[in-house]
């Protein structure tokens, strides 16, 4: 099982007249088969914390430690929008990524393929599929590395409600499947509660404000009792820092 | 009446009957006209027909010439290239190689063809090297340009996505970079060919004693214009030949991935390199 070891992280970008803080010297740890989501409002810093984990920036100071035992752990991330090659066929796109080439690679890329149900897109070009399959391919393409860790950033914010609820079922299916640790992004609250066993909040300023389990039974229907107190009191936390307002 | 009427209103029957009439008209003309110099458009169809029976009173048959101007332009593009790539990665990747060499490419840029064309002419003497030079220096600026742009154009989401990924350094310019200059390669290539084509025949007319260039000054210096707007013509058709199915062809064939309606490599939109001039503009003069 992959653990996140946060410590101290800041990021700060500086521009000709100002120095803005993304992420204001946070901490925290994520391990095991955990779901965790980070919320907090536009600019909080959420996706700048997943391009630190990811390595796509660096931190201003502190330390970040992925592992799987003793080793480095292996990442997927699934972003915003799909981020397909355009130039490459589905299929290609997964190969893409992959650490190996050869027969077992295509037949993992393949496999994961017909989990998000595109296995017959295979030889098509991202161009012709819809927005929603497109991210459905972003989620393959994670999944068919076979990662550690798995980043998600805002995955469904740009699809409709209910493709994404759709996308919602089938992420949380492949999670329980493959026993995965995932760092999930998202604004919206609703999604924190219905896919994680673990929320992290930040606050305008990237400060981490609460840290707290979601313990409800999955599967979790968003429209039950259980889930809209989870909600609603998620909200109050919200309100009570200000962050909505913020 | 009515059915002419409903004709002209197809598109592709008003270009038709269009170039009849512009055909038919200056047919009727030029025999009024109080002059021998100017030719009738069947004296030129007669005149390209035989030149194409390779029966002509000129030292190289229509074939040889081109041939030789294309074996130049050949030359003389794979140069600009292999000049023009590594300069236009510079200026794409480093701001300070930019700054260096932003004044030299708007001069390049500015320069008339006809210049290169006189000063290799006076540098090299008659030969191979004038043309071939004039269209190296004729294509090269809108090749460094071209790829100066399309290096700041690589989808910086798609790095990111492979360096998140951890995919090997190769693999990115291989299956990030390279495909996503395609468009300005395609650019730079089309726009270099019709300025470099054009200054091609100025050295060949000043330079050379051979080519499809030197043959037009032959028919000027035997006053024979149907010569003349004969080899225009086959410029011009060769040029619609390039234009329309080799790169119409390759382009549909690079672009395969994209939606049917746009696979044609987009129109070029690289402008001066500090962006407050409008798109250069091919085949200066």
């Amino acid at each position: 099982m992959a653990t996140i070891k946060v410590t101290d992280l800041r990021k700060e970008f500086v521009t000709d007249t100002s120095t803005v803080v993304a992420i204001e010297d946070i901490s925290f740890e994520v391990g095991g088969h955990e779901f965790v989501s980070v919320v907090g409002p536009s600019g909080c810093g959420k996706s700048t914390l997943l391009n630190i984990l990811s390595g796509i920036e660096s931190p201003s100071r502190g330390t970040v430690d992925i592992t799987e035992g003793d080793r480095k752990a292996k990442l997927g991330y699934v972003f915003q929008s799909a981020r397909l090659l355009p130039w490459r066929s589905v299929l290609d796109n997964l190969l893409f990524v992959q650490p190996t080439s050869g027969p077992q690679a295509r037949e993992r890329c393949a496999r994961y393929l017909d989990m998000v149900q595109l296995g017959h897109t295979a030889k098509q070009y991202p161009g012709q599929l819809s927005g929603g399959m497109q991210q459905r391919v972003g989620i393959a393409r994670a999944f068919s590395i076979e990662p550690d860790l798995l980043l998600m950033d805002e995955p469904f914010s740009h699809l409709d409600a209910i493709t994404a609820r759709t996308l919602r079922r089938e992420l949380h299916t492949l999670w329980q499947e493959t026993g995965k640790t995932v760092l999930f992004v998202t604004h919206d609250v609703s999604e924190a509660v219905e896919l994680s066993t673990r929320i992290l909040m930040l606050a305008k300023g990237g400060r981490l404000v609460t840290d707290m389990p979601v313990e409800l039974p999955f599967p979790r229907d968003p429209a039950s009792d259980e889930v809209a107190l989870a909600r609603a009191d998620l909200l109050r936390r919200f309100e009570s820092l200000d962050l909505l307002a913020a | 009446m009515r059915r002419v009427h409903d004709l002209l209103r197809h598109p592709r029957a008003a270009r038709v009957l269009s170039w009849v009439g512009f055909v038919a008209s200056w047919q009727l003309v030029v025999p009024l006209l109080p002059t021998e110099l100017v030719p009738t458009p069947s004296e030129v169809a007669v005149f390209m027909w035989n030149e194409l029976r390779m029966e002509t009173v000129a030292p190289h048959t229509v074939y040889e010439s081109f041939s030789l101007s294309f074996q130049r332009l050949g030359v003389g593009l794979f140069l600009a290239f292999a000049i023009g790539v590594p300069l236009g990665l510079l200026m794409g990747l480093r701001r300070r190689a930019e700054w260096f060499l932003h004044d030299f490419v708007v001069v390049g840029l500015a320069m008339p063809s006809l210049v290169w064309a006189l000063v290799t002419g006076m540098w090299f003497g008659f030969g191979d090297l004038a043309p071939v030079m004039t269209v190296t220096l004729a294509a090269v600026t809108f090749v460094v340009i071209n790829v100066a742009e399309g290096v700041r154009n690589v989808p910086k989401d798609l790095l990111d996505m492979s360096g998140a990924y951890g995919v090997s350094r190769y693999a990115t310019i291989r299956h990030v970079i390279f495909p996503s200059l395609m468009p300005f390669f395609f650019a730079a290539l089309r726009y270099g060919l019709a300025n470099a084509w054009k200054g091609l025949v100025l050295a060949e007319v000043w330079a050379s004693t051979e080519g499809a260039g030197w043959v037009i000054k032959f028919w000027y210096d035997a006053h024979r214009s149907q010569g003349i707007v004969g080899y225009a013509l086959f410029f011009i058709i060769v040029a619609i030949f390039i234009e329309r199915i080799v790169f119409g062809r390759l382009s549909g064939w690079v672009f395969r991935w994209r939606p049917s309606d746009s696979r044609q490599a987009p129109e070029p939109t690289v402008a001066d390199p500090d962006k407050s001039a409008p798109a250069a503009v091919p085949g200066r003069q």
